[in-house]
Order: structure tokens, then C-alpha cells, then sequence
């Protein structure tokens, strides 16, 4: 298109800024989203930066789910007297009465193993407390924040992703991811606002995971996929060149400005730079997926091959997401449901994440980017101190875990939250909280907080109700911002 | 930072100012501000939820006049009659310094409904004494409203031009001039059928100058097959109807004889109440017809947790929620989710009300089913069979005839069986003499492998020489017996085997696999095969059973890990006994094809004579059998090993496993329906919506906010059905005339389709919204009729263009010009395939699956479905009937905001985004349909110029012939591929062969093709090709 061309095009539609029905978006949507944003109204597009409640601590997230549920106890959560008293029968009150999702006959308490291996150190100048599992993160302890009280309402798998993740156990409503994306817009306009990484399988919430419920489809994360075209029909068909491609894309906006002379709607005008837009992703993603540019020190940090798929490309990724302002990263990781053999299996799940989140931090750091991007490492729920399976001395790695809702630790470090901190304690089994106890709405409006976001006020009208993604909890952990 | 907050507070009030010029019913029509009609209904939209009966947030009930007239916490009195800007009211939603602008947790109020509080407020704030505040507008009884006067009779051909033009002349606009008739065609064939109007469609429609033209055209299309298809989309939307159970192991279901039944009903133009009344109960209903139990389908597309350790009855619960809320939305244009947990807090339903509707659908089994344990669950719940194609039925039958038979033979065997079993006992337990071993002199033993082989004086052979990776043994053996009734094969240890043997491939993993052991009796000229009955080994390897030996299954057979370095041996009873003559001969055979050596190193062949059960009888039953006290369970194990040993029963259950595989595969299809239990069960309300907590025991009713003639209905889904469609509930007809006016005009005369409460938008035409609702209820409930009248009406006639006078009506709230809007996502698709020539007019049936990239399909999960592209017309089948599994629906349909039907949804968001654009340019299912327009560019225009081709394609894709400087574009477009084309001539190649295989259309002339392929390319992706 020449740019006179897109001059006339651009005065026609001056008429109209003021009138622009919101992006064609959803009835209720409009309105919302001229309150959040003057600057935002003449331009309608949904994703143009929005300033935050209030200063925002971080302004991107890298949010690492860990798909089934990592054995917080063996992790981030030492519980010697669970140790000691192994192969004892549990209390009855951790039983009796209470619904988990497999165990059906009384179990018995399951410690980590006294070996090395699966011990606990002291970390950093905090002292906090990480498996040897995880050595690499132990160095970098003093920039996590650890929470070890978080408790859910679901013990199945997907309910509680969706409750993690979209406030709510059932279907239906927007993902955390959407929810930021549609409260602060994107840095990068040649880049989704909320972008996707899955190593393994799709999570069993499947795409309502990073879905968008019923706030604008625009906000949906957009998955970024390690095999094929990184998003979805991003390459041109064989025997379309780039310069075919551009000759294509010309006609269509020059046949689509003179429909926008004639009809003068405005949904034309944003469709033309739609098809702009499309046009330079077609080569900055490509640009972004191509880690082979990254210096070898960093592939050393990461533990990455470029061309080869794998969990710890895809921190790298995240790291290159975040850089170009996109505003939320989401990894998936699946493997960590250790109903059996969890001492077997945890050595090898950890050592795939282990290295690369540690150089993601570090990373982060020695470019300046930590301080701006919060990290969270999640998880639907945590694993029982009983044991799943026969327990004893030869079981040591066949016995399992459970899934367990009452207690459960995950950290975050970055962005505005204390590093070399620990929240909350577990009872001396690690079945339930005895201080500080934080749910997962709590987790959530601390995350939205830390985007200069209050939880309470960033909502959504429908159905004539003001939903927000805390549903009607929620309360900031104080105590873990810096 | 507060301050950036309030700032942006301002700026759309600012944008509203604006609209307020020309807005405002109240200051254009109407200056008297009158409390019930004007106010009170600003307090219930904005400030009851914190300052109403529910909550009384700072001490504060504007719904009571006596508060509002007091004071507030701060001693500032709230409204001070006279003086709008001292009232504490006026002060807290206009003035951010004043402390948080109100309401801190939504939208603010309008500049136009500020200004009526101001008015308000400063004509003497008059709150009359005995407001009995009037009942929300949708809760009240739908009145046929009389037809407004206008001036301009002739433009209002139609009851729903009145009305729109009366609002129009309040408010000063002026409608639109009537769009072309190819335009009006284009708009209403996409809105009626979601398919453009084919080129001969428009010429007649041109040519026709007759009075009934438009008419006409309408009529046609309602009568099209292609009206069911489009209209069920939304509808289905709101069933969430999908193919997969959504969560964990989110399985494919049946249930698309559902989705078959909401298309045919629509074109049948089922009567709406009837419609209704089939989905929510046609179970219930007398003699329910197999028709009316499919529809109750429509419940039973609920999501379904089958993931491990899933909870059955919490998963029931949620689902009844789900279907107690989507009735709510569906039916009643009302969320009732909040009423879940506590009363609800705007509109007037409480816990009990919501309990009460629980309880009609609380009275269904349970859907899934214990598979393990307690942990493993799988989808079940209700089907039934739908009727097969007459050729399958009568194979079925054959076969079910046969099956019978069978049966009924085995239980006679079964009984004969009984009657042996005291003689066979007797037989293995006198200690009749054993047989005689005898090993076989072998005469010959040739093999595959090149091996050698020495014959030891013990008749065995040791197998030296190379070691090959498979093997098979050929053994030549005359026996001295005279009947032969078993065989046995030992495999042998031997110092020169490695690991001393007995399998040559490995000296620490010494194992061998017989795959398949046959044998042959040669008798003089004659070889005839030799049936073995039974194997019996001391000892086989897990999943390595003997059995697996005589099998016929070369993949299978005998093995012994990880008992290495020690002899074994396996005996084959023969079925009948081998009759041997003098120069009879056995000639054996042993497959050994695992590979990697794992043959046998030494072996040994010898022959019994005998009855042949002695030999190969365990050693546990061999025992059982001459103890003299049994326990029940040792007698039963006996019995059972008799049982097993007989061959005619043998026969006859290989037979039946036969006939039933058969019988599976030509199962019937099922579908998803809703069954009462006898005994219904009881319905507490639960505290917070938890299962685990149950409160007061409730009864099915209706929202104690209809309670009228409530009596008269049954307390079950029926009752409620026939409640939902009577003139007792005001919302159905208001709520589904208002959904089909959205899908026609792009917006509803209540634009919050999915909220009729209180806190939703006032219709915009609220007496044309009645007159409609009423229509609907007097006209034998057709929604044909309803939807005839609409796009026949002079409203629906206008031109979509912008001009001067859209901009007193940016948002096309009061219809001051012809609709205008993208298509949705399964319709973009149906249109491309229509233009392309590719489209298949096949309905119903088991979901398709069209072209996707690879990867998409990946749960965690037992029984994951894989996506094979389909290689026919199934491809090219409309979106309607592509396959929805929930946790990863359709890539392109959801580029175009197709939700992922997990949950009833009213009204898809439409988009506009880069993602959307790099699918139609690139999606190889998008580039085949390009190929498949561009042939048809090259071969069905009369015209056979350039320009010829370009106006016919333009016409295909936008209906209309296209203006010069459109077709220069094009044409511009055209020259240079040619020339890229020329210059590589590899593209030709590219281009050609994006189609993939199976499709149906031929290429002619490559070239040019590869270079119209680029034309079809931009075409598609016009936004006036996407656009109705």
C-alpha cells in the first residue's frame, strides 16, 4: 500500500474515531474498555498498552505450570518428622472423612528418602530449604520467594487447573493469562499479548487453560508450538514466496480501502492493518523462535539445543517473549503425576527443569529483566505426606502420591516479590497449613497486584454480573512483596 | 496513581457526552424525570448491588427512601431536594476528589444518566410515598402493543418498520436508502442459509420485476435444507453441544443425532414451544416418539470428568448445575449461577428458587461408571440405538439369529459336559497307566539359518554352526508307536551351547522363542496337517505363554525368561489320535523368528501313546484330582479345567466370540438421551453449592417470582417445559425473538442477549420487541414466519453504508442503516467452500474431520481419539458437522472466536486479528479452496479475457460485478504473477500440488492455474468475501 493511500484512509476514518463500535468486540465489552483507556479509543485495538490500577512491580509474567502436580514435599517443603515416622499408619484425621482421589484404604505416611540424593540444603544467604533434586535452583534460592500454604478446593486434575487458573472449577470463565492481557494491553504489537509453551501433553483442562471465557476472544493465549509452524499457518503455502506473499497481501488492502471509500465501516480500516500485522509476524516470530542466534554461553546456561524441542528452549523462549514486551508467557510441563514410583520418576522430571529455570532466572537477572517479570512456579495442587501404594523398604521406588488440596508449595521470584523469603508453614507431617494460610484466589490477586492491578476492579460485566478472576475472594499476600 | 484511573474515568463519559446530543430519550422526547420510570431503574443498575436490600455497604439503602433522604456516614446528607450539586449523591459519582467514584467495581453512570439524577434532583427529588417500585420490565406479561403512527407511511411497509421509524423520527434520523437487490440477495441468502446466492440465483432475482420478487426469494431459502444448518449453530452454541466429553481424558462421545434433530427441526420449522418442550422432557412426554427422546440430547452435551479419582456425584452435581444455569440463560434470559451459593444479588431469585429448579433435573442416573476400582471411571450414562440402514439391519439380524442358536447348542454341550465330568474325574484320578514316551529317530533336520547339527546318542539335536537372527527348523522323525495322542518338545542344555543353552543367541539371556510349532503326518504321497488341541509347558514367560505356539499367530509363542541355562519342555496334545503305519512319518515344524538368535540349541522330539489328556495335565489338577476332600473352591477348579478341555465347547465360544466381533462392528450408532430414575431423589439446598453439605429438603417449582398457576404443572422436567412455554413466563418469547433479531442485525433490541435482569441493557424498541414476542406466540410459534417478516421489512432493506446521518447513530442502535458484519467462523468456511465449488451438501451423521495441522490433538488420557484428515466429499462438509472435542476444537473455526462449547454461550465475540488473517491467506485447507476457485475462474466464465475471468471470480466470491478500478487492482495483481511465473517455473509445480489427495476437482492448464491461484488467494480474503 502506499502511504498517501493510507494518509486518505486514515483522515476518512478520523469521522468515525469517536463512534468506533469497541473492535467489533462483545456488547459489555465496549464500554469497559473505554474506561480503562483514553488512549486506546480512536486507535480500537484491543491489545494497545493500558496503564495499570496503580505502578505496576512487574510487567510481564512467566508462569511455569507443572502439569499433574510436582511432589512439593520432597521439594520445597522438608517435613523430617514425616521422614521419621514412615510407614507409620496416618493419623485418622488425615483420612478419615476426608475424599482424595485415589487412596481408599487407610494409608501410611510417606517421608522422602534418607539418601543423598533426595536430601534437603539450606540455600543462599536465606537458608531456604531445596532437594538436592534440584541443584541448580538451590544457587539461586535468594531470589525465590517460597510458599508452602496454598491450599484448593479440587483434587482432580482438570477442575483444578481451571480453578488455579480461571478462578473457578468448571468451565466458562477467562484464564489468568487473558485476564492480565485484557487489563494492560501488549508492549509488542507484532506479538500476541499471551503466549503458550507446552512440553508433553495438553494439561486436561485442555485450551481453557489459557482460554478466554466470555471476555473477547483477543485476549485467548495463542500457543507458540515447538513442531510444525510456531503459530498456526504462519508459513506461506508452497509456492507462495515472500514477495508473492506482500503482492497478495497489497491487492487485498487496496481492494479492501476501496470498499472502506464506499462503505466507510470501520471494522475495514482495522482489518487492512490486521493484514499488516500478520504480514510482519510472519517474520518476527520466526525471528524469535530462532534461538540459534542466542550466544553459546547461554545455550550452556539453559541447557538448550537449538532445533531440538524441549522444556528448556522453551524458558529460553519465555526469556525472548519477555524481552519483546509480550505480556504473558505460559509454560506447560506435563509429567509430574507420580501416583507411583515418585522417587523413581521425580530425579528424572526434575532434572528436565532444573537447569533451564535456574538459567531463566539468571538470565533474567544479568540482562535487568528480573526485576520487571514475575516468575511463578505452579501447580494444580500438591502430593500427599501418605503414601499411595505399598510402602516400606523395597518399595522405595514403586510407592507414590496422592493429589492433596490442603497444602501445598510453589515459589515466585522476580517482579516485586521478596527473594529469599519462605510464607506460610505447613504442620510438622506437611498435611495442612498452621500459619499463613493462602488460596489460590489469594495467589492470583497477588499476581494481578504485582501487574499494578487490583484484583477487585479489574472485572468483566456479564451475565449482569461484574466477574472478576478472583470470583468474589482474594486477598493480597502482604507479606511476600518487596 | 489513583490519578491515571480517574482520569480514564472521565474520558468515555466525555465520548457519551456526544452521543448525549442526540441520545437522550429523556431530553429529546420526554423533559419530566419521573422516579420509577426514569430513576429508580439508574439506582438498581448501578448502586443496589451495595446499596440496596442484599448489602448496605456504609450504612447506605438508596432502595428505601427514608435512607436516601438521611445522611450518610460522613453526616452529609445524600440527596437534598432542589440542590443536585450539595447531595452527597451527585458528589460521589461526578467528583473523584470527593473520595472513590461510585461504583468502584463496574461501569460509571453516563453523562445521560447523571443528568437525570441532576434533573432530578433539582425538580424536588419527588419519590412518591407508596412506591410500590413497578416490577422489572422483563418480568412483566408481554402486551401486543398497538402500531405507532408515522409520517412516512410508504417507507413503513411492515409492523417492524413502524417501530423502528417512530424511534428514527424522535430522535431526528433519517433511515438509509434501499441498498441494490444485489446486495439485499447477498445479505439475506448468507442470514437465512449462511450461503452467498449462486450467480444464476442473482441474474433471475434481477430479472424478476414481478411484485413478489423479494418475497420469493425468502421463501426459497427457508425452504432450503441449507436454513437448518446455519440456524443451528447458535442454537447449539447455547446447547454446548460437542463431540467429546471435555476435561482430562476428554473422549469422543456420541451424540450427533442430537445436533441432527436441532437442524431438522429447524427446517421443518418445528413450532418453537414444541421445540422447547421435546429438549427439555420429550422423554416424558406420552408415548414419546423415538424423535422427541433424541431431542433430550440437548441436556445431555454437558461436560463429563472421567479423569481418575474423579468424584461420581460431585461430577452429577456440577452437571445439574450446568444444566440448572443454561435453562436459566437459554429459557429465561437470566444468570442464575450467583442463586448457586446465596440469594441472588440483583435480580429477585433466591437460594430456594434455584434449589427448586435443581430438583426437576435431579432425577437422572449417574454418568459415569466405575471401570477400576473406585478410581477409573468412564463416560456412560443413557443412550440409545439409532436405527441402522435396512442392508446392515437384516446382517445384524442373521447374525443375532445365529448368535441364538449357538447359545442355545452350548448350553446343551454345557449340560452333556456336566454329565462327563464324574468320569473324567474318575478317568485322571484311578492312576490308569501312563502312557509311553518315546523319542522320535529323527530321519532328516534341515533349517533356514544355515546352521549345522549333530544328532546326540540321546536321539537329541545339538545345532551348532552360525547363529542366525530367526530361524526355522524342519524335523524329519519316524516314531514305533502305533497311535500317537501328544508330541513333546524339549529344549536342551549343552556345554557347547553359550550359557549352556538352551537358546543360542546369548550366553547370559540364553531364552528362544517357538513362535509357531505345526506339525505333519507324510503318509507315502499324502502330507496332511496334524491338529494340536492343547500346549502345556513347565514353565512359560510372561506374555510368552505355549499357547501362543500352536496360536497361528507368528508375532506370539513359547519363551522361558528368565529361567535361562536350565532345560524346559512343552507337550502338544493332538487333537485326534495319529493312526501310524509302517512308513507313516511326522514331519514338525518350528518357526523361530524373534530375531537375534533366540533359537533353540539343542532340542529333543518325542511322541506318546496314551490318552492324551494324562500328559498334559497340570500338576496342580493332576494332585486336586486324587485328593478325597475337596473344598468348594478346589471342586470348582476342577470343574472349570473339565469345562475347558471340552472341544465342543471350545468350538461353539469361538464360534460366539466370532459372531459377537461381528455383531460389534456392525453395532448401531447411539445417542446421548434423558432418562428418569423410578425413584427420584430427594433435593436439599446445598450450602455454598457443596455436595457434601446439604440444607432444607426442597420440591421442583418454578422462581417464586412467577408463582402463578404454578399448581397446574407437573413437579417434573415436563411440568417445567410446559411452564417455560405458557404465557406465565414473560421471558421466553421476549428472550428468543430478541436472539433471532441479533442474529439478523448483528445486535439485539436487548443488546445483553444473555442477560434480561436487571443489571442488562433496556431494549432499545421495547413495544417491537413485544409485538414481536407476541407474533411469535399468535403464529402457531413459527420461527420462519417471525424471521419472514423481519428480513422482509423495509429496516432490514436499508444500505449498510456510513453516511453523514450514521453518525447520529454510530452503533446502529436504532436501525438507521442495513446490518453489516463479519461472518462467524463456520460460516467464513462454508462460504469459501461454496465459492470454490468444493462445498458437499451432505447431512448429518457422524461428525467429519476436515483438514488440521498435525499436533493439535494431544490430551493425556486413556483412549485418546487421533484425527485422520478425511480424504472425500467429507472434507468439504459444512462447519456444522466438523468434530468438536473440547479440549482442542477446530484451529481455524477458533481463530474466528468459535467457543470450545464447554459452556452454553449466547453471543460469540467477534474479532478481528492478525491470526485470523494469516488463516485465510495460509491455511492449506484455505489454499486448496483457492485452487479449487481459480480452476473455476479458468474454466466456467463465458468470457474467457482476463477481465472476463476477474469479474466472474468477483462476482462468486462478492455477489456484485466489481467497479474498474477494483478489476485493475486485481488485473495489476495478475501481470505480475505471470511474470514471477514465468521466471520460476518450479512454483507451477508448488501451486498446483497444495491440494490434498482426494480432490475431486481436475487441473487443466497448471500454469495458469498457479498464477489464478494468487487472484482466488486475495479474493478469499476480502473483508467484503467474510462480510454480510
Amino acid at each position: 500500500m502506499r502511504d498517501s493511500d493510507m494518509l486518505t484512509c486514515l483522515q476518512m476514518t478520523r469521522r468515525y474515531l469517536l463512534q468506533k463500535s469497541g473492535y467489533g468486540l462483545g456488547a459489555c465489552a465496549l464500554s469497559t474498555l473505554f474506561q480503562q483507556d483514553c488512549s486506546a479509543v480512536g486507535k480500537g485495538n484491543p491489545l494497545a498498552v493500558r496503564k495499570p490500577h496503580f505502578p505496576a512491580r512487574a510487567k510481564s509474567v512467566i508462569y511455569i505450570h507443572l502439569v499433574g502436580a510436582p511432589s512439593h514435599l520432597d521439594l520445597f517443603d522438608f517435613k523430617p518428622e514425616l521422614q521419621k515416622r514412615n510407614g507409620e499408619l496416618c493419623p485418622d484425621e488425615f483420612f478419615v472423612g476426608k475424599k482424595l482421589a485415589f487412596i481408599r484404604k487407610q494409608p501410611t505416611l510417606l517421608g522422602t528418602p534418607k539418601d543423598p540424593r533426595y536430601e534437603y540444603k539450606k540455600c543462599g544467604q536465606s537458608g531456604i530449604e531445596i532437594s538436592n533434586l534440584l541443584p541448580n535452583l538451590q544457587k539461586v534460592a535468594d531470589e525465590m520467594c517460597v510458599i508452602k500454604t496454598v491450599t484448593t478446593e479440587q483434587f482432580n486434575h482438570a477442575p483444578a487447573q481451571l480453578h488455579l487458573l480461571t478462578g473457578f472449577g468448571r468451565f466458562g470463565r477467562p484464564s489468568i493469562g487473558s485476564w492480565a492481557t485484557y487489563g494492560l494491553g501488549s508492549e509488542n504489537q507484532n506479538l500476541p499479548g499471551f503466549v503458550v509453551l507446552i512440553t508433553g501433553n495438553v494439561a486436561g483442562a485442555g485450551s481453557s487453560a489459557w482460554g478466554s471465557g466470555f471476555i473477547p476472544s483477543v485476549y485467548q493465549g495463542v500457543e507458540f508450538r515447538s513442531q510444525g509452524d510456531p503459530v498456526l499457518f504462519l508459513s506461506n503455502p508452497k509456492g507462495v514466496s515472500v514477495e508473492s506473499r506482500r503482492r497478495i497481501i497489497d491487492s487485498v488492502n487496496r481492494l479492501n480501502q476501496v470498499e472502506y471509500a464506499d462503505v466507510a465501516d470501520p471494522e475495514i480500516e482495522t482489518r487492512i492493518n490486521q493484514y499488516e500485522m500478520a504480514y510482519r509476524m510472519q517474520t518476527s516470530v520466526p525471528e524469535l523462535m530462532d534461538i540459534e542466534s542466542e550466544t553459546k554461553q547461554t545455550h550452556e546456561l539453559y541447557g538448550t539445543l537449538p532445533g531440538k524441542p524441549s522444556f528448556a528452549n522453551n524458558c529460553l523462549l519465555a526469556r525472548r517473549l519477555v524481552e519483546r514486551g509480550v505480556r504473558f508467557v505460559q509454560l506447560f510441563d506435563s509429567g509430574w503425576d507420580m501416583h507411583s514410583g515418585v522417587f523413581k520418576s521425580l530425579p528424572k522430571k526434575c532434572e528436565q527443569v532444573d537447569r533451564p529455570i535456574a538459567a531463566l532466572l539468571k538470565d533474567l537477572k544479568q540482562r535487568g529483566l528480573l526485576d520487571e517479570t514475575l516468575v511463578v512456579w505452579s501447580s494444580e495442587f500438591g502430593r500427599t505426606p501418605m503414601a499411595q501404594g505399598t510402602n516400606g523398604m523395597d518399595k522405595v521406588l514403586t510407592v507414590g502420591r496422592d493429589h492433596h488440596k490442603e497444602g501445598f508449595a510453589l515459589w515466585m521470584a522476580g517482579g516485586g516479590v521478596k527473594g529469599g523469603h519462605v510464607h506460610g508453614k505447613t504442620d510438622e507431617l506437611g498435611y495442612a497449613p498452621v500459619e499463613n494460610r493462602v488460596d489460590t484466589h489469594d495467589l492470583n490477586a497477588t499476581i494481578m497486584h504485582l501487574l499494578g492491578m487490583d484484583h477487585e476492579r479489574l472485572t468483566f460485566k456479564y451475565q449482569g454480573r461484574q466477574y472478576r478472576l478472583t470470583d468474589i475472594f482474594g486477598n493480597v499476600i502482604q507479606e511476600v512483596l518487596s | 496513581m489513583g490519578t491515571c484511573w480517574q482520569i480514564s474515568r472521565v474520558c468515555p463519559a466525555l465520548v457519551l457526552a456526544i452521543v448525549a446530543i442526540w441520545g437522550s430519550n429523556v431530553e429529546a422526547a420526554d423533559p419530566v424525570v419521573q422516579f420509577i420510570t426514569d430513576v429508580e431503574p439508574i439506582f438498581r443498575k448501578h448502586c443496589y448491588r451495595c446499596h440496596g436490600e442484599v448489602q448496605d455497604k456504609a450504612g447506605l439503602r438508596l432502595s428505601r427512601r427514608a435512607a436516601a433522604f438521611g445522611v450518610a456516614d460522613s453526616d452529609e446528607p445524600v440527596i437534598i431536594a432542589g440542590k443536585p450539586e450539595q447531595s452527597l449523591l451527585i458528589k460521589r459519582i461526578t467528583d473523584a476528589e470527593a473520595g472513590e467514584l461510585m461504583p468502584p467495581d463496574g461501569e460509571p453512570l453516563s453523562k445521560q444518566e447523571i443528568a437525570i439524577l441532576r434533573r432530578w434532583i433539582k425538580s424536588g427529588a419527588n419519590w412518591p410515598d407508596s412506591v410500590a417500585v413497578a416490577k422489572h420490565w422483563a418480568y412483566q406479561p408481554v402486551v401486543r402493543p398497538a402500531l405507532p403512527k408515522v409520517d412516512n407511511e410508504r417507507w413503513a411497509n411492515n409492523p417492524i418498520d413502524r417501530f423502528v421509524l417512530k424511534k428514527l423520527q424522535e430522535r431526528g434520523i433519517k433511515p438509509s436508502r434501499e441498498t441494490d437487490r444485489v446486495h439485499w440477495i447477498r445479505r439475506v441468502s448468507l442470514a437465512l442459509t449462511g450461503l452467498p446466492p449462486t450467480l444464476q440465483e442473482i441474474d433471475a432475482f434481477l430479472e424478476d420485476r414481478t411484485e413478489t420478487a423479494y418475497e420469493k426469494v425468502v421463501d426459497r431459502l427457508l425452504a432450503s435444507k441449507r436454513f437448518g444448518e446455519k440456524w443451528a449453530i447458535g442454537w447449539l452454541d447455547l446447547a454446548r453441544y460437542a463431540d467429546s466429553n471435555g476435561f482430562q481424558a476428554d473422549q469422543i462421545r456420541d451424540s450427533w443425532a442430537y445436533r441432527d434433530w436441532v437442524i431438522n427441526a429447524l427446517n421443518r420449522d418445528m413450532p418453537f414451544d414444541q421445540f422447547v418442550i421435546e429438549q427439555l422432557a420429550g422423554d416424558l412426554l406420552p408415548n414419546a416418539s423415538f424423535e422427541q427422546k433424541v431431542a433430550t440430547g440437548f441436556h445431555r452435551t454437558v461436560t463429563c470428568n472421567v479423569e481418575a479419582g474423579v468424584h461420581p456425584e460431585e461430577n452429577r452435581t456440577n452437571q445439574i448445575f450446568d444444566r440448572v444455569n443454561t435453562t436459566g440463560t437459554v429459557f429465561l434470559g437470566t444468570s442464575l449461577e450467583c442463586a448457586q451459593c446465596h440469594d441472588h444479588k440483583y435480580d429477585p431469585f433466591d437460594q430456594k428458587d434455584y434449589y427448586r429448579l435443581f430438583a426437576y433435573f435431579n432425577n437422572t442416573p449417574l454418568e459415569v461408571k466405575d471401570t477400576g476400582g473406585g478410581v477409573t471411571w468412564d463416560f456412560y450414562g443413557p443412550k440409545m440405538e439409532l436405527p441402522l440402514p435396512p442392508e446392515k439391519q437384516k446382517q445384524r439380524d442373521i447374525l443375532s439369529r445365529e448368535l441364538a442358536v449357538l447359545k442355545e447348542e452350548k448350553q446343551k454341550a454345557e449340560k452333556e459336559n456336566g454329565k462327563s465330568y464324574r468320569k473324567w474325574l474318575e478317568k485322571i484320578s484311578s492312576g490308569e497307566p501312563r502312557g509311553q514316551w518315546q523319542v522320535l529317530s529323527v530321519h532328516n533336520f534341515s533349517s533356514t539359518g544355515n546352521e549345522e547339527f549333530e544328532i546326540l546318542e540321546d536321539g537329541s539335536i545339538l545345532v551348532t554352526g552360525p547363529v542366525p537372527g530367526k530361524t526355522v527348523y524342519e524335523i524329519l522323525a519316524r516314531s514305533k508307536l502305533k497311535n500317537i495322542t501328544a508330541i513333546k518338545v524339549e529344549a536342551l542344555t549343552h556345554e557347547k551351547l553359550p550359557g549352556n543353552g538352551p537358546g543360542r543367541g546369548d550366553k547370559e539371556r540364553t531364552n528362544f522363542i517357538l513362535n509357531e510349532l505345526s506339525i505333519h503326518l507324510q503318509q507315502a504321497d499324502r502330507r496332511s496337517p496334524v491338529k494340536i488341541s492343547r500346549a502345556i509347558a513347565d514353565f512359560s514367560q510372561k506374555k510368552w505363554d505355549v499357547s501362543g505356539a500352536i496360536d497361528g499367530n507368528p508375532q506370539t509363542g513359547w519363551a522361558i525368561a528368565p529361567h535361562y541355562h536350565q532345560p524346559h519342555w512343552a507337550i502338544f496334545a493332538l487333537s485326534d489320535p495319529l493312526d501310524m503305519q509302517e512308513s507313516s512319518q511326522l514331519m514338525l515344524r518350528l518357526d523361530q523368528n524373534y530375531g537375534h538368535g533366540r533359537t533353540i540349541g539343542r532340542l529333543r522330539i518325542s511322541a506318546y501313546s496314551g490318552d492324551a489328556e494324562i500328559p498334559v495335565l497340570p500338576d496342580e489338577i493332576r494332585k486336586l484330582a486324587v485328593k478325597r476332600e475337596r473344598t468348594k473352591e478346589e471342586e470348582k477348579k476342577l470343574r472349570e479345567f473339565h469345562r475347558k478341555q471340552n472341544r465342543k465347547l471350545i468350538e461353539l465360544n469361538n464360534k460366539i466370540t466370532e459372531i459377537r466381533d461381528k455383531l460389534k462392528k456392525t453395532e448401531p450408532p447411539t445417542t446421548l438421551v434423558m432418562v428418569e430414575m423410578e425413584k427420584p431423589r430427594e433435593t436439599h439446598i446445598l450450602s455454598r453449592g457443596n455436595y457434601l453439605s446439604p440444607l432444607e429438603k426442597v420440591t421442583p417449582g418454578v422462581p417464586a417470582l412467577f408463582d402463578t398457576g404454578n399448581d397446574q404443572y407437573p413437579p417434573n422436567r415436563l411440568g417445567l417445559a410446559n411452564w417455560l412455554v405458557s404465557d406465565h413466563n414473560p421471558l421466553l418469547t421476549r428472550v428468543t425473538v430478541n436472539r433471532w433479531w441479533a442474529e439478523l442485525f448483528g445486535r439485539g433490541i436487548v443488546r445483553t442477549l444473555e442477560d434480561f435482569g436487571s443489571q442488562g441493557e433496556v431494549p432499545t424498541h421495547p413495544e417491537l420487541l413485544d409485538w414481536l414476542a407476541s407474533e411469535l406466540r399468535e403464529n402457531g410459534w413459527s420461527m420462519k414466519k417471525i424471521i419472514k417478516t423481519i428480513v422482509l421489512s423495509q429496516t432490514y432493506r436499508q444500505s449498510s453504508q456510513f453516511t453523514n446521518e450514521s453518525e447520529k447513530d454510530p452503533e446502529n442502535k436504532w436501525y438507521s442503516r442495513g446490518p453489516r458484519f463479519r461472518l462467524t467462523a463456520e460460516l467464513i468456511r462454508d462460504n469459501a467452500l461454496a465459492i470454490s465449488g468444493l462445498l458437499s451438501d451432505k447431512m448429518g451423521g457422524p461428525p467429519v474431520m476436515p483438514y488440521q495441522p498435525g499436533g493439535i490433538w494431544r490430551s493425556i488420557g486413556r483412549n485418546q481419539p487421533k484425527w485422520i484428515t478425511a480424504q472425500n466429499e467429507d472434507r468439504f462438509r459444512r462447519g456444522v458437522y466438523i468434530i468438536w472435542k473440547r479440549d482442542a476444537p477446530y484451529p481455524s473455526l477458533v481463530s474466528f472466536d468459535a467457543p470450545d462449547r464447554t459452556a452454553c454461550v449466547v453471543n460469540r465475540s467477534k474479532t478481528n486479528t492478525p491470526l485470523q488473517a494469516l488463516t485465510l491467506l495460509n491455511d492449506p485447507a484455505y489454499s486448496e479452496m483457492a485452487v479449487g476457485l481459480a480452476i473455476r475462474m479458468l474454466s466456467e466464465p463465458r468470457d474467457k479475457t482476463d477481465r472476463g475471468r476477474i469479474i466472474y471470480g468477483f462476482r462468486l466470491c462478492l455477489s456484485r460485478e466489481p467497479k474498474t478500478d477494483e478489476i485493475d487492482i486485481l488485473l495489476d495483481l495478475l501481470k505480475q504473477e505471470r511474470a514471477a511465473i514465468r521466471k520460476n517455473p518450479q512454483l507451477v509445480k508448488e501451486r498446483v500440488k497444495i491440494v490434498l489427495p482426494g480432490f475431486p476437482m481436475k487441473i487443466g492448464a497448471p500454469q495458469e492455474t498457479a498464477v489464478w491461484f494468487a487472484i482466488s488467494n486475495a479474493l478469499l480474503n476480502l473483508d467484503e468475501t467474510i462480510t454480510q
